[in-house]
């Protein structure tokens, strides 16, 4: 009994083990959404397919650029760095961080905000990613990630450091409340 | 002592004995690693062995082998059970490549059961206004070969097997129906491919999760891949060819977009043939021939490092990673300008492995700096004549020994499923050139040119080694350094296959980056660098370079070793 009331806490104490982050985003995103990938993951057909289960306006565009955020009130981005989507788009990482750094520094300017999602999980980590999310997250006003991509921290790490709302989510399906609930 | 506890002694002394005689009959199954899946570990038994891409797949050899089935039987029983345990790297909707060595005879055959292209095709048919579309490449119908899988694996069966369709494919119904926990490896294949089941499997097909992709720990079953098996065992092949099913396969992809008939498939056939044989110092290689280049170009790579001091250069490093990537952009440069179906094209074979091409070759490469071309060699006459994969190994009580690749090419192919079958189209026809010159390039009824490279190590006349990899074009070079790593590096069998990998090859005449695992040690790779290299550090266990998976068998030892890829799912079971 004392074991398992031990082990019970510790879920608590433990970034990104086990449960759901209690922390949700207020409904302060607009739509319609400009949705793309920072890397060339396919999570990014994760994200669509819970944005259309959610009902919002979006468009999807993988190598979105700033031409691309005339009309749009909210920029979601799915982080992850994938060699094979980096292949199969004809970009290297140096190329892709480019994109991205203009496409966010673009809504910077339009004061669009920025909304990220890890939904890899744990395989969705490395070097590249990491070097993106680093970049990313500090820029962003509200993250969801699926918690096994979370287990070192540092999303939370970032998040708490920059006063980002930060919801952690068990399994890809989870994520489909708070993004709804996220927006307007 | 009281008389109550002597009477007891002995019968403890009993159950202890009864308890070592039934625990060594035991199947060694997936036996419990260390928590380090990457720590080299050889699997051993003294009668037979299954090493295989999945533990429930290497399992349902076993079974077969433990119940008096030959190696063909283990052998056919494990590729159905890999449709099921690991529906996106082969299955009944691809094809492959079969080596097996035949105890009694001492005869080793190759069996053939690539897929075809239909007949529907020509050469430029990938491209779409001069540009080439690599969607109808990898997507789409059009993309789909004509599987051989179902063939071939019959074809082994009644001529080489002993058993019935009925009786191998049960474990894999099973599996099916039952379903087994996701591992990490399918989660991410799942998440990679997540674009192309949303479109041609879709929202509701079981290769997705309630529309979403699998995470480690769920369960995956396909129920109707278990009724169709069941419905196989009853009907036999001639249903998939020739009747309903074959309707279904040729209706789903024409709805996307493809032209195969259910004539294409009525029209398919198996080739059996003698190996490529070849060797390396006192080896001797079997392997499969044209359009499987994989075997030929492990053959031109062992030829060629077989001119230098390897050993003394030392395992990965510098000069022996150096030499072997050029060498490797060198048989690129062939393989483009040579490779094709024998059926309809030339291949210089008997001169892509010879000795003294390949001394030529190794002269021709600088030890301190890249070449400034690789070109393709060039032969006096060409002989009249005319690919995402798993592999497995088995091996029987009596020394019959199977080793087989096979593949739906990409992984989980086209994810097109025919109506209530529940198995995945290939998209083999992206394993033709897109260039209608090219020698391989698509044509009617034509097998696309196969990277995958089965093959049995020979040593004074005995079978030493079956091995084999997927990986696409990594095949080739990655069973090489295998190779090398227990000829010259004095590796164990999973050592050689743990161990760090490398790849390079050529384009039109020009030097792609060295891809290297990132366990490569970062002096070499400064090493490397200063020769010229372009370096390229991928994971440290990354399955781009493949999931190999071998059965050595020591002369003069009765115990047999199996050695499976941690980069993969690979397990062995033995007993």
């Amino acid at each position: 009994m004392k074991k398992t009331a031990i082990i019970f806490y510790l879920m608590f104490l433990i970034p990104g083990i086990g449960m759901e982050n209690p922390e949700a985003i207020e409904p302060v995103f607009e739509q319609p959404i400009l949705l793309t990938s920072a890397g060339q993951n396919a999570e990014v057909q994760l994200v669509s397919v819970l944005a259309k289960r959610a009902g919002l306006t979006y468009t999807l565009s993988k190598l979105a650029t700033a031409a691309e955020l005339a009309d749009k009130k909210t920029l979601v981005l799915s982080i992850g760095a994938s060699m094979k989507g980096l292949g199969a788009a004809g970009l290297d990482i140096k190329q892709e961080k480019t994109r991205i750094t203009d496409l966010v520094k673009a809504a910077q300017d339009k004061k669009i905000p920025i909304f990220c999602l890890h939904l890899g999980g744990e395989t969705r980590r490395g070097q590249l990613t990491d070097e993106l999310i680093t970049l990313l997250i500090p820029l962003s006003q509200a993250v969801i990630v699926v918690n096994s991509g979370n287990q070192d921290g540092i999303f939370t790490r970032l998040c708490e450091e920059h006063d980002i709302p930060l919801v952690g989510v068990n399994r890809v399906v989870d994520a489909l409340k708070p993004i709804k609930d996220a927006f307007k | 002592m009281s008389k109550t506890r002597q009477v007891q002694k002995p019968y403890s002394y009993l159950f202890a004995i009864l308890l070592v005689i039934i625990s060594s009959c035991a199947t060694e199954k997936s036996l419990p690693h260390s928590d380090d899946p990457h720590k080299p570990y050889n699997y051993s038994a003294r009668n037979g062995m299954v090493v295989a891409a999945h533990p429930l797949a290497a399992q349902a050899g076993v079974d077969v082998l433990q119940h008096g089935g030959n190696a063909i039987d283990a052998a056919v029983a494990t590729v159905f059970a890999l449709n099921a345990a690991e529906p996106f790297a082969s299955g009944i909707g691809g094809g492959g490549f079969m080596v097996i060595y035949l105890a009694e005879s001492k005869k080793t055959t190759v069996i053939n059961y690539r897929e075809k292209a239909p007949a529907a095709a020509s050469a430029d048919m990938f491209l779409e206004n001069g540009e080439v579309n690599n969607t109808w490449r990898r997507n789409h119908g059009l993309a789909v070969a004509v599987p051989g899988a179902l063939a071939g694996w019959t074809y082994a069966l009644n001529k080489y097997g002993t058993w019935k369709l009925a009786e191998v494919i049960k474990e894999a119904i099973r599996i099916a129906e039952e379903g087994f926990i996701v591992s990490k490896t399918f989660s991410k294949i799942n998440k990679d491919e997540y674009e192309k089941l949303l479109l041609n499997a879709g929202e509701t097909s079981c290769y997705l999760n309630d529309g979403f992709p699998y995470e480690p720990g769920d369960t995956f079953r396909n129920p109707d891949l278990a009724a169709f098996f069941v419905r196989l065992a009853e009907k036999g092949m001639d249903d998939f060819y020739r009747g309903d099913t074959a309707q279904k396969i040729a209706s789903a992809i024409q709805a996307k977009g493809g032209v195969m008939t259910p004539e294409d498939l009525a029209e398919y056939r198996v080739i059996e043939h003698p190996p490529l044989t070849g060797s390396y110092k006192d080896f001797k290689l079997f392997t499969t021939r044209p359009p499987s280049c994989g075997g030929l170009f492990v053959q031109q790579l062992l030829n060629i490092i077989e001119n230098w001091p390897v050993k003394d250069w030392g395992h990965n490093s510098a000069s022996y990673i150096h030499h072997f990537s050029e060498a490797l952009r060198i048989v690129f440069a062939d393989k483009a300008r040579y490779l094709g179906d024998p059926d309809f094209v030339s291949v210089p074979i008997e001169d892509l492995i010879s000795k003294t091409y390949a001394a030529d070759i190794a002269a021709l490469i600088q030890p301190d700096r890249l070449l400034s071309d690789y070109p393709y060699g060039e032969f006096d006459k060409l002989a009249d004549k005319k690919e995402n994969t798993t592999h497995l190994c088995v091996i029987d009580k009596a020394g019959n020994i199977v080793s087989l690749t096979q593949s739906i090419n990409m992984f989980f192919g086209t994810g097109i499923v025919p109506e209530n079958t529940g198995f995945i189209l290939n998209n083999q026809m992206s394993d033709f050139s897109p260039d209608p010159e090219s020698p391989n390039a698509p044509g009617p009824g034509k097998r696309p040119v196969s990277n995958m490279g089965p093959l049995i190590l020979f040593r004074q006349g005995k079978p030493l080694l079956a091995l084999g990899s997927p990986g696409g074009t990594r095949i080739f070079s990655s069973l090489t350094q295998i190779i090398i790593n227990i000829a010259e590096f004095g590796m164990s069998l999973d050592e050689a296959i743990e161990a760090p990998r490398f790849f390079s090859y050529s384009s039109q005449g020009r030097a792609r980056n060295l891809s290297v695992e990132a366990r490569i040690p970062l002096d070499i790779i400064t090493a490397l660098e200063n020769m010229g290299q372009k370096i390229t550090i991928r994971e440290d266990y990354d399955k781009y370079f493949g999931g190999a998976q071998g059965i050595m068998i020591p002369a003069g030892k009765k115990v047999i070793f199996g050695g499976a890829d941690s980069r993969r799912d690979g397990q062995g079971a033995g007993y």
